[in-house]
């Protein structure tokens, strides 16, 4: 058995004798001394590109876990499929936008169900609000000639209340020795709104527990995305682009499952009721909020990178206005900034402001008649967010890409004066956010 | 073979990231990529290795009459005295069949006159296999640097060599006239004289069982790349694939080697021989290509 | 809308302007790092696309995908 194993060990030694012998009849041969080493890789027929992430409202608000994954699939010729895939489980409560009171409320559940009693002084939170959410994405991208390049997509999305659908494409053009490109695209989609308990007519009024009278069932909008941009290399270490998009919403656009409180003119607290005898129901007076049917809005975007002796500076600017009266500028900056060859860390400044809605409301007035459209939602509301964190990123031993990810978030707003009734001046009315982000990142290739 | 003087111009292509240099040699379609700045520049590229393939083939091609291979192969027997660089290929050579015992042999081309590998099912008897094994042995010439003697009925062919030698001497003499990278391709065997400027690698499609479509991608940054393979030469008889790859120790094709082998090395002559040496193994190729240093990709 | 008029005419002009600026081919060793591409982290572009639509008004702005959700 020794033999055999010292006889097959001499067989191997020979063999790799000859790659040797091979290259020293090689170097005499072409008489040119040692050659360049050679340095050839298989492409990586798979890029694979994976996050995990928390978000965390403080207050008891929403708290998102969700795991994301985009698989990119390289066939020759720069054609590849990518595929993506996320999954968000969500839990946690949000603002219903009633108005805080110096009195406990209950209100009815969306479900029509049961209710829920807060205490005083506290926002009335939805807190029903526990949902998985899986999305998937697939594309894929087909280049045509050496300057044309062009993308097709769908996504899919589905959560408990809740289906998207919609498909996109994409072309891209290079000119100018590749320094500019131009590209447009466009996206449809049709989402399905179907909450629990039914859609409540907008405007109808909060109801008793069991009576789902004012519910309309299940809805749907309609939205089509415009996106034109171009984007320009200006020197050796500097490229920006600049985009515009236009986006059209048609349908249900409401939130199903928020309300406005009905207000006294003079003191602006909320109309008290009572429900039935027997019966559990809303303390106050609430009615659902109505949106628009329709929604036309205009971004312009615009970003640059820049290098500087290994740092990369990215700036981008966007501007958005909108036929609901909302205008919003948007400034993010990060600045990748390399720790010796393998790891880096990158500050993250975002600043983000916006203007509320023509027809958000703090609450209604009893007795005034009712305006074409009210919401109380405090994300079409007045306020100023601002988010700061950093990443830091390194390579693992086999050469791929890992990162983590810490920011906060905090978005803190204000009611309109002219919005703002009675007693209701001396409370904090806008629920201001506080979140935290971490993300933890993974990249390889196959 | 097509190869009967096809015509000698070059045409130059522009490309987005550079040029593309093209002319036929050694029977082949062969290309220079170069990142050079102007069409004049890659022109005067592309003309200097395509002159060192034409010269390569013109000197040691077995077509054509009156060169160092027409002159040994016709030598009756006589003894030949051979230029100090058809000596370093027949020393190569000869290293060459000692390190392959024997399977690698420059006398074996005489037969290609019994085995035609044309997809058909025609296989030659064993009395004629017999018959032109005797005509092939490189042992039973003689070399002695500087002098080589061949039986009479014997000759010898440089074309399991001549190709990537060229590619290698293209590149040497492409480094000692200018900076630019470049890349030399003659028919799939191919060599780069460093890293392009333009991006992180040179791309190179390997060639899958579906004939000239790519299916592999390689990122080339230095070295070399050598093919060897059966993929549009072969015979079908009973099921069997008989690859056109031949033992020259019995004269048949050898048993279950693989479709293609493609070699990544630090030349083409190298990476061509490792290639080459892989076939001959035929079932044990990627045992051999384990054993050897140099990535591999091989094809069955 | 006259806002958009004056933004499609500014961006047509800087096309314009764009044919002489660049780079030649042999000096795009920077542009071709991967931290210098315009969108050089999608997954992380998709999350942070996703939060913000999800609570504030404006959405997108560099391009689209992913689809809509219940969020806002």
């Amino acid at each position: 058995m020794a033999v055999v194993a010292i006889e097959m060990a001499r067989t191997r030694k020979n063999e790799q004798f000859i790659s040797v012998a091979l290259a020293t009849a090689t170097c005499t041969l072409l008489g040119s001394g040692l050659p360049t080493p050679v340095d050839a890789q298989e492409e990586p027929s798979w890029n694979i590109n994976t996050a995990a992430f928390y978000y965390g409202e403080d207050g008891g608000r929403v708290q998102d876990f969700s795991i994301k994954a985009i698989a990119e699939r390289m066939f020759v010729d720069d054609r590849v499929l990518t595929l993506g895939l996320a999954i968000d489980a969500l839990t946690g409560a949000t603002p219903s936008g009633a108005i805080r009171l110096d009195v406990p409320q209950t209100l009815t559940q969306p479900s029509g169900n049961a209710t829920k009693t807060v205490p005083a002084g506290e926002y009335p939170l939805d807190d029903t609000f526990r949902d998985i959410r899986v999305a998937l994405t697939v594309n894929w991208q087909q280049p045509f000639g050496d300057t044309n390049l062009f993308n097709v997509g769908a996504s899919l999305s589905k959560e408990y209340d809740y289906l998207h659908v919609g498909l996109n494409a994409k072309v891209a053009r290079n000119f100018n020795k590749r320094n500019t490109t131009l590209s447009a695209g466009i996206a449809i989609a049709r989402d399905q709104i179907d909450p629990e308990g039914g859609i409540p007519t907008p405007f109808s009024s909060m109801l008793d527990v069991g009576d789902l009278s004012n519910r309309l069932g299940t809805d749907s909008k309609d939205i089509l995305d415009v996106v034109v941009g171009v984007s320009q290399v200006v020197s050796r270490n500097l490229v920006v682009q600049a985009n515009y998009s236009y986006s059209y919403s048609d349908g249900y656009l409401n939130d199903p499952y928020r309300i406005l409180s009905i207000g006294d003119s003079v003191s602006g607290d909320t109309i008290p009721r009572t429900p039935p005898p027997g019966v559990e129901g809303p303390s106050h007076e609430y009615i659902f909020e109505s949106r628009p049917v329709e929604r036309t809005k205009h971004s312009f975007y615009t970003q640059a990178k820049y290098y500087m002796n290994g740092k990369v500076l990215d700036a981008s600017y966007r501007y958005m206005t909108d036929d609901w009266n909302i205008d919003s500028h948007t400034v993010n900056l990060r600045y990748r900034w390399p720790l010796g060859a393998s790891k880096f860390l990158e500050p993250h400044l975002r600043l983000y402001s916006q203007n509320e809605a023509e027809f958000y409301r703090l609450s209604l007035v009893d007795g005034a008649a009712l305006p074409a459209h009210a919401s109380t939602d405090y994300r079409l509301g007045n306020f100023d967010a601002i988010t700061l964190g950093a990443k830091y990123g390194w390579k693992t031993r086999s050469d791929n890409d890992m990162s983590i990810r810490v920011e906060w978030y905090q978005q803190s707003g204000s009611v309109p004066a002219n919005l703002i009734i009675g007693n209701q001046a001396g409370r904090n009315n806008y629920p201001d956010l506080n979140a935290l982000i971490v993300q933890f990142s993974y990249r390889f290739s196959r | 073979m097509s190869s009967r003087s096809p015509p000698r111009d070059i045409s130059i292509r522009s490309l987005q990231q550079g040029w593309l240099g093209r002319f036929q040699a050694m029977g082949s379609p062969c290309e220079l990529l170069c990142e050079s700045r102007t069409r004049s520049a890659a022109r005067q590229l592309t003309n200097l290795v395509a002159a060192e393939a034409w010269r390569v083939e013109d000197k040691f091609s077995r077509y054509l009459s009156g060169n160092v291979i027409d002159r040994i192969n016709s030598a009756q027997g006589e003894p030949v005295l051979v230029d100090d660089e058809t000596a370093n290929l027949l020393d190569f050579a000869d290293t060459l069949y000692e390190l392959s015992n024997a399977s690698f042999d420059i006398t074996s081309g005489v037969m290609r006159q019994v085995w035609n590998f044309d997809g058909s099912d025609t296989l030659p008897s064993q009395e004629q296999v017999s018959r032109v094994l005797a005509r092939v042995g490189w042992r039973k010439g003689r070399w002695v640097r500087p002098t080589l003697r061949l039986p009479a009925d014997m000759e010898i062919d440089l074309g399991g060599l001549g190709k990537e030698y060229a590619v290698d001497s293209a590149v040497l003499i492409l480094r000692g006239h200018t900076d630019t990278p470049c890349l030399v391709n003659f028919g799939g065997d191919l060599a780069v004289t460093g890293p392009p400027q333009q991006r992180a690698a040179w791309s190179v499609g390997v060639e899958g069982v579906a004939e000239g479509r790519a299916d592999r991608m390689i990122e080339l940054r230095a070295g070399a790349l050598a093919t060897s393979g059966d993929a549009r030469r072969f015979l079908l008889k009973e099921g069997n694939r008989y690859s056109h790859i031949l033992d020259p120790r019995t004269g048949w094709p050898v048993a279950d080697a693989p479709n293609s082998v493609t070699v990544a090395a630090d030349t083409c002559t190298q990476a061509g021989m490792i290639s080459t040496l892989a076939m001959l193994r035929g079932a044990d190729a990627e045992i051999f290509l384990d054993d050897q240093a140099e990535q591999y990709w091989c094809r069955r | 809308m006259k806002s958009t008029t004056i933004i499609t005419a500014t961006l047509l002009l800087t096309c314009s302007g764009c044919a002489s600026l660049g780079v030649e081919p042999w000096e795009r060793d920077v542009l071709a790092k991967d931290e210098m591409q315009l969108n050089a982290d999608p997954v992380e572009a998709a999350i942070d696309d996703h939060i913000y639509f999800s609570k504030e008004a404006s959405s997108g702005g560099r391009g689209f995908g992913g689809g809509g959700c219940g969020c806002n």
